[in-house]
């Protein structure tokens, strides 16, 4: 059989649940939700969650009283654990590939080569492996396009008996149809619900119905976007490898370098350039970000003199400020960056969003010209009145809480991020 | 695996490039003049750690292991890549607790064995039912 050049999709099957419960066996089997930013409303579920019916956006405090009966577990998001995992996942999957494109927190493009068979069989290593090094179920759809690629990302999720991997190739063409025209078009990566609705109008309601409409009159109506995703549909690949994503969830820029990356100085100007292109995507969003992921790696071909650093760093703060980011970022690496090893890409990735206006910004601590008096002056009068009288912003006052201290009631540990916070092995 | 949080440090503010704030002793702003020789420090994750990806970091509690210069509060290196063998040392889940023990594959059956006078050993009935999470392949005792 041929060799072919495919699309993998892989992902983690409820990410945030699934980092929960890596540290926390009791977990397993049964109803587990993690909230959103100061414990409102679900954002993530696990199966077992699903089957009772509770939804993503189901706000928090009208299940608080039903679930001890439902034997449901909450926990706040812990960010800086799912990021942390996170990038492991990440440089895990990327041995498996030359070419890899993180899409998401939990998900990535990988291209892939060889026959219908070689193919399936290293998809169930990418599972095997990830579920064993990490301790994650991810699933993995196989196709000649990206697209494709997340249809059968759907499948092998939606059909256990896939065993978590899905080669629509060797689905064969009469299952793929069927299953195509089972499915709603706006179960499709890159079909919304709006366009969705225009779509039905057109009498295109499924998977199938677009697969087979002109891509030419899709064009005219719609966009050059969605006549991609028709051509997509029918295996001629057009939606490239990209570098750079956001969403409600994150934002992430990461890019494989033309060449080489060999110093702590040429890093530090690639943190800097990633945490603004970062910033700027933030606010293009209208998004402050609590937690960021850096990471680099030298190419899986070369052995000699392997680096992969990775680093998850909680911000003092919510922010989109270009300064506070490019500064952690250049941080959080610096020390991480082995001089002279030659990294091939690196990345940034920035999580624990929450809506600009939500929260007041602070920004106390914002750079600004040189202020040579200050110091001298708080120290006047803190002898005169006290040392809590006078301090910079919330430093002043001594009993205030800052108001965008998130709540996190039902946070577990950041096990891997924090020496303090390690996770506890009995010895009984 | 390393952590900071961020330090943004309002003097370097107008200066980009100026290294970050790495640690207390180090002035934003200026180039440290050891840094080209960094490396040449010994760096224990490269000596500890055989896959990054792949290891973790755990805290024991309890004295069932001190048989094996486990004891309470050490610090346990546990990757997760390895393969357990007769008499690795590792991470089980057992009854939804991560637990600490020496593995002991037997003609008699496997063991979970714990490294310490008076506590008893674990049978594991069926093969299918053992759950190792990792394998220890460190431990930073403290002395």
């Amino acid at each position: 059989m041929a060799e072919q050049q495919r699309f993998a999709l892989v992902d983690v099957n409820s990410f945030y649940v699934s980092c929960e419960r890596v540290f926390d066996p009791k977990l397993a089997g049964i109803p587990v939700v993690v909230l959103s930013n100061n414990d409102g409303c679900v954002v993530a579920r696990s199966d077992e969650a699903k089957a009772l019916g509770i939804k993503t956006g189901d706000p928090w405090f009208k299940l608080a009283e039903s679930a001890p009966k439902l034997g449901l577990v909450q926990r706040s998001s812990n960010y800086e654990l799912y990021g942390d995992l996170s990038s492991r996942v990440m440089q895990l999957l990327a041995r498996f590939s030359s070419e890899q494109e993180i899409y998401s927190i939990d998900e990535c493009f990988l291209h892939l080569h060889g026959t219908d068979e070689q193919l399936r069989s290293r998809g169930a290593d990418i599972r095997a492996a990830a579920a064993r090094n990490i301790g994650l179920p991810v699933c993995v759809g196989i196709g000649a396009t990206k697209t494709l690629a997340k249809f059968a990302n759907r499948i092998a999720k939606q059909n256990p008996h896939l065993g978590g991997v899905c080669n629509l190739d060797t689905l064969g063409p009469s299952v793929v149809d069927t299953i195509m025209s089972r499915v709603p078009v706006t179960g499709l990566w890159g079909v919304g619900s709006r366009n969705g609705a225009r779509l039905n109008a057109l009498g295109i309601h499924t998977v199938a119905d677009l697969r087979d409409a002109d891509p030419a009159v899709i064009r005219a109506k719609f966009s050059v976007v969605l006549q991609r995703t028709v051509l997509e549909l029918n295996g001629t690949a057009c939606i490239p490898m990209e570098t750079e994503s956001a969403d409600k969830q994150q934002v992430l820029f990461s890019r494989s370098f033309a060449t080489p990356v060999t110093t702590r100085e040429s890093m530090r100007q690639v943190m800097s350039l990633y945490a603004q292109k970062a910033a700027i995507r933030l606010a293009k969003e209208g998004q402050l970000a609590t937690v960021m992921t850096v990471f680099a790696a030298t190419s899986r071909f070369n052995t000699t003199a392997a680096s992969a650093p990775s680093v998850t760093v909680r911000l003092e703060r919510p922010t989109a400020d270009p300064l506070v980011l490019t500064r952690a970022a250049i941080t959080a690496m610096d020390s991480h960056v082995v001089e002279g090893a030659p990294y091939a890409k690196a990345g940034i990735m920035l999580t624990g969003l929450s809506p600009a206006g939500a929260e007041p910004v602070f920004d106390l601590f914002a750079a600004g010209p040189e202020q040579p008096d200050i110091g001298p002056l708080l120290a006047q009068v803190a002898d005169k009145y006290g040392a809590a009288s006078i301090g910079l912003g919330l430093a002043g006052l001594a009993s205030a809480k800052p108001d965008w201290t998130m709540a996190r009631k039902f946070a577990s540990p950041r096990f891997t991020t924090e020496w303090s916070d390690l996770p506890v092995v009995k010895a009984v | 695996m390393a952590v900071f949080s961020s330090n943004p440090s309002p003097r370097s503010g107008g200066n980009d490039a100026a290294p970050a704030n790495r640690s207390s002793t180090l002035p934003a702003g200026f180039a440290s003049p050891a840094q080209d020789y960094y490396d040449a420090g010994i760096d224990l994750n490269r000596h500890l750690i055989r896959d990054a990806t792949s290891t973790f970091i755990m805290r024991v509690s309890g004295d069932a292991m001190d048989g094996a210069g486990i004891s309470d509060g050490d610090e346990i290196i546990v990757d997760r890549s390895l393969t357990p063998k007769d008499g690795s040392v590792v991470v089980a889940v057992l009854n939804g607790e991560l637990t600490i023990r020496r593995l002991l594959l037997t003609g008699q059956g496997i063991y979970l064995h714990a490294d310490s006078p008076g506590s008893t050993d674990i049978r594991v009935p069926d093969p299918a039912e053992l759950s190792v999470w990792g394998v220890v392949t460190r431990c930073l005792h403290h002395v």
